[in-house]
């Protein structure tokens, strides 16, 4: 018996898959740039990795709610911009969105360009025999600012070829990308410490020249630099801190909820909720299965032995380069296992579509919070237009590209130590998040009708609506991540302000992160005051009509 | 000068239409120009289990209601989301459930009783305001409604009209829209949009001068951005692929006579404006589920537009 009659009208769609809304989601937490980039950092930390990667998805499936609450209750509405302006009013909501969405992809865009050169161009290169470029990109300020550059030159292809086509890409990168993890994890479980201790000695001559006895000596450097970060184990006060270092890797299963159309009802809030939720559960468990085949075969303390050798030296701590020259990677030191070049380089490239079918989320979300600006007059017309010819948003383009290249430029070169901000880009999106869960937890008091009238109002904890609890706890959350960050009390991040009296007082991360919001309430107050006086008041724009 | 406002897309929702008709004081609009879709997608049956008990089920979740007042606070929660309220039995809603033809008369009857209310509240509201109020259904509505706007003391049926503005601007409007996957009642192919729009321009005596009110937007304008469906009408890449759906007619046509303003709608996700060529096209498009009444404010004046603005009420 039917509930509901519905008659021909546009736009009556089936729900999407939960499939496609989990690989969008399962890219975004991306297990192989952003989570082994940020493990590799992590060498000094006490505590154990696998305890950390649980922790820390217990807390972002409070995330998950939040946002999946949110779309259910405003869907199709243009993400964190419009729900914070909705219910925290207008300049809230353009600020930490434009900043989140937008200013701070900036500085993603030489890490992304980072993790282009380690994890394709050097090992690509390297297997072709050219080893001089090989480590001119690995090694060198150059080799960064140039991956950088044609990360920029591939997001704006991908932006040139819009959506559509970038998704079908993002596909066939899924299934490549999975393919190539099993092989790694294949050739992990399938080798022996012995085996990998005598590849690593044979294929790191081969292809970077260096000399015998590199086992040793990377596991000497890297004790030097105090690794000392363990698998598993930590108390749960230890597995804590180590959580502001793990969420630049996994706080964002919620990037294309902007996206996500319209819900109908309660089983359309589950499959948004499944579809990020399962993203976060498969990548934690494929994360941990992939540490624990490393730990088999390379040999945890190894691994983190060699992290904290490249890294040491890459940060300027340590002045002798490391053994082995190249970021240890895990896809290549698991390729080590087997002597086929041709074997080696199909790990390297199929795991490269880990990178390829997620780089390009770093300019579409923020061309559509550029075109939102602009369509709500806070930024001139100009910038929302698209050329005819390739269906290019030029200036919006341009308005990413030309500041990711001055930010590229002073990481690359580390200028006012800007290769220590890595963190900030995280810190930014997540105080995003944050005017977000507020406007959570309060969207049921605040807009009652429209809460009332959503699929989630029936949903609730202790009598007190689901989406609030949630945001509590995942806002309690964002809050300890930003206290760490930000005052930094055990000296552990380096992008703050530290009160430890022994910790990193980092100006350069302070005045850059204060320059972001600053442009962002620049241009917010700047427009309103401009559009006012030639007659739109911007505020009476986004003020309600009364509907009585 | 003359300051307009311009909604689209509010698919039955009493609220969206309230807030249209008092946008006119809240914003200074002398005109009021609904872009079409006014009715709703959905019937939504109150089961009358007898004892003043009755069951709905809205978004999937299942309200058991006792009494007037809990009655009467579902058909609000109901009407805001555009849906129209049915008190039924459980008898009549298995007979319903195999008769098509008889969901459709009471599609009808819900949708002609909401509009005369809305129709009634119009009038009370507007009348002697002086604001101006055009409405052309869109491809959605039914053909019922258009005698009910006719008869309207306050609204004026824009469809197939040439309507000055002030003594410097007219508009066109049409809500006819190209060919859908879901067959409504007002679509047709391109070369029929075609004629229909050329039979209007042909009446404007300066074609650079005129706003054209027509509800689907240009082809690839930006503005008709809507996600790629399968042959199952769902969502390819869980909607986040997205395809231009506006119609190429329209497009041919501003690009010909470059009119000064397209007022657009049909894609609720299309919001945003664009230019092609010297023409401004707007598409404020459409979050009538949660009361949100998504508009343009624009501001004409002399050869030009002043000032114009995607509003949010």
């Amino acid at each position: 018996m039917s509930d509901l009659f519905i008659r021909k009208a546009t736009g009556l769609v089936r729900s999407w898959s939960v499939f496609d809304a989990f690989v969008y989601a399962f890219f975004s937490i991306n297990l192989v740039t952003l989570g082994l980039y940020i493990f590799s950092q992590m060498y000094y930390f006490e505590g154990g990795l696998i305890g950390a990667m649980l922790l820390s998805a217990f807390f972002i499936l409070f995330q998950v709610v939040v946002y999946a609450g949110l779309i259910a209750v405003m869907p199709r509405s243009g993400g964190d911009y419009v729900w914070q302006s909705r219910i925290l009013g207008g300049g809230i909501g353009f600020i930490l969105a434009v900043t989140g969405w937008w200013f701070i992809l900036w500085l993603w865009v030489p890490l992304y360009g980072d993790m282009l050169r380690h994890i394709f161009l050097t090992p690509v290169l390297a297997l072709l025999g050219a080893r001089d470029a090989a480590l001119w990109f690995s090694q060198t300020n150059h080799g960064l600012f140039i991956a950088t550059l044609l990360t920029l030159a591939i997001v704006t292809f991908y932006i040139m070829l819009g959506m559509k086509r970038y998704a079908r890409i993002q596909k066939v990168c899924f299934f490549g990308g999975i393919l190539g993890l099993l092989i790694v994890v294949g050739l992990l479980l399938g080798g022996s410490p012995e085996a990998f201790q005598a590849g690593l000695e044979s294929n790191s001559a081969a292809l970077f020249g260096t000399d015998a006895g590199i086992y040793n000596a990377t596991a000497a450097a890297g004790e030097e630099a105090g690794s000392v970060l363990g698998l598993t184990g930590g108390s749960f006060g230890v597995l804590l801190l180590t959580l502001p270092y793990v969420v630049f890797f996994n706080l964002y299963p919620n990037w294309g909820a902007t996206l996500y159309g319209e819900v109908r009802g309660a089983t359309d809030f589950k499959r948004n909720f499944a579809g990020m939720a399962s993203a976060l559960v498969v990548t934690t468990i494929l994360g941990i299965l992939t540490l624990l085949a490393i730990a088999r075969t390379i040999g945890w303390d190894f691994y983190m032995q060699a992290n904290g050798a490249w890294w040491n030296y890459a940060w300027g701590l340590a002045e002798s380069q490391p053994p082995l020259p190249v970021w240890p990677y895990p896809a290549l030191l698991a390729a080590f296992l087997t002597e086929s070049r041709a074997l080696q380089l199909l790990v390297i490239v199929l795991m490269s579509l880990w990178w390829f079918g997620w780089s390009g989320t770093v300019f579409l979300s923020s061309t559509r919070v550029v075109f939102a600006a602009a369509f709500d007059r806070l930024l001139p017309e100009k910038v929302a237009e698209v050329d005819e010819r390739t269906g290019t948003p030029v200036i919006a383009l341009l308005l990413m590209v030309i500041p990711s290249i001055i930010v590229s430029a002073l990481f690359a070169y580390d200028i006012l130590g800007f290769k220590s901000l890595t963190l900030a880009a995280t810190l930014v999106i997540a105080v995003t998040y944050l005017g977000t869960t507020i406007a959570a937890i309060l969207l049921p008091y605040r807009k009652p009708d429209m809460y009332n009238a959503s699929p989630i109002a029936k949903y609730k904890i202790f009598g007190l609506p689901l989406i609030s609890v949630a945001g509590v706890i995942f806002g309690g959350f964002l809050v300890f991540l930003l206290y760490q960050w930000l005052f930094d009390p055990n000296a552990m991040y380096g992008i703050g302000y530290s009160i430890n009296p022994d910790g990193y007082k980092n100006g350069t991360s302070l005045v850059f992160m204060g320059v972001l919001y600053g442009i962002a309430a620049a241009i917010y107050f700047g427009f309103k005051a401009y559009r006012k006086r030639k007659g739109l008041d911007l505020d009476k724009v986004h003020a309600e009509i009364p509907s009585e | 000068m003359t300051t307009l406002f311009f909604a689209t897309d509010i698919h039955g929702s009493d609220i969206c239409w309230n807030k249209f008709l008092n946008a006119g004081k809240f914003y200074g609009a002398g005109v009021l120009i609904l872009g079409g879709d006014m009715t709703g997608k959905a019937v939504v049956p109150f089961l009358d289990l007898g004892g003043g008990k009755y069951q709905v089920t809205l978004l999937q979740q299942e309200f058991q209601l006792e009494g007037e007042a809990e009655y009467q606070e579902m058909v609000k929660r109901v009407r805001s989301r555009g849906y129209y309220p049915y008190r039924t039995t459980p008898d009549e809603l298995a007979e319903l459930s195999q008769d098509p033809d008889k969901v459709h008369g009471i599609f009808i009857r819900e949708v002609l009783r909401v509009f005369e209310q809305w129709m009634e509240i119009a009038a009370r509201k507007l009348a002697g305001t002086g604001i101006r109020v055009y409405v052309s259904p869109g491809n959605d509505d039914q053909f019922e409604i258009d005698e009910m706007i006719r008869q309207s003391p306050v609204l004026t049926l824009a469809e197939g009209k040439v309507i000055p503005l002030d003594s410097h601007f007219e508009m066109i409007s049409s809500g006819w829209s190209n060919r859908t996957p879901w067959n409504t009642y007002r679509e047709e192919d391109e070369p029929d949009l075609a004629r229909r729009y050329e039979a209007m321009i042909a009446g404007l005596k300066n074609p650079q001068l005129a706003v054209f009110n027509i509800h689907v937007p240009p082809h690839k304008s930006n503005l008709d951005e809507a996600p790629e469906l399968d042959e199952n009408l769902r969502p390819k890449y869980a909607g986040n692929a997205l395809k231009p759906v506006g119609s190429t007619a329209l497009r041919s046509a501003i690009e010909k006579h470059q009119p000064l303003l397209g007022l657009h709608g049909h894609i609720h996700e299309g919001r945003g404006h664009s230019r092609i060529g010297k023409t401004l096209c707007i598409n404020p498009g459409s979050l009538y589920e949660q009361g949100v009444l998504q508009g343009a404010l624009v501001k004409l004046v002399k050869n030009k537009i002043e000032s114009y603005v995607l509003t949010q009420g």
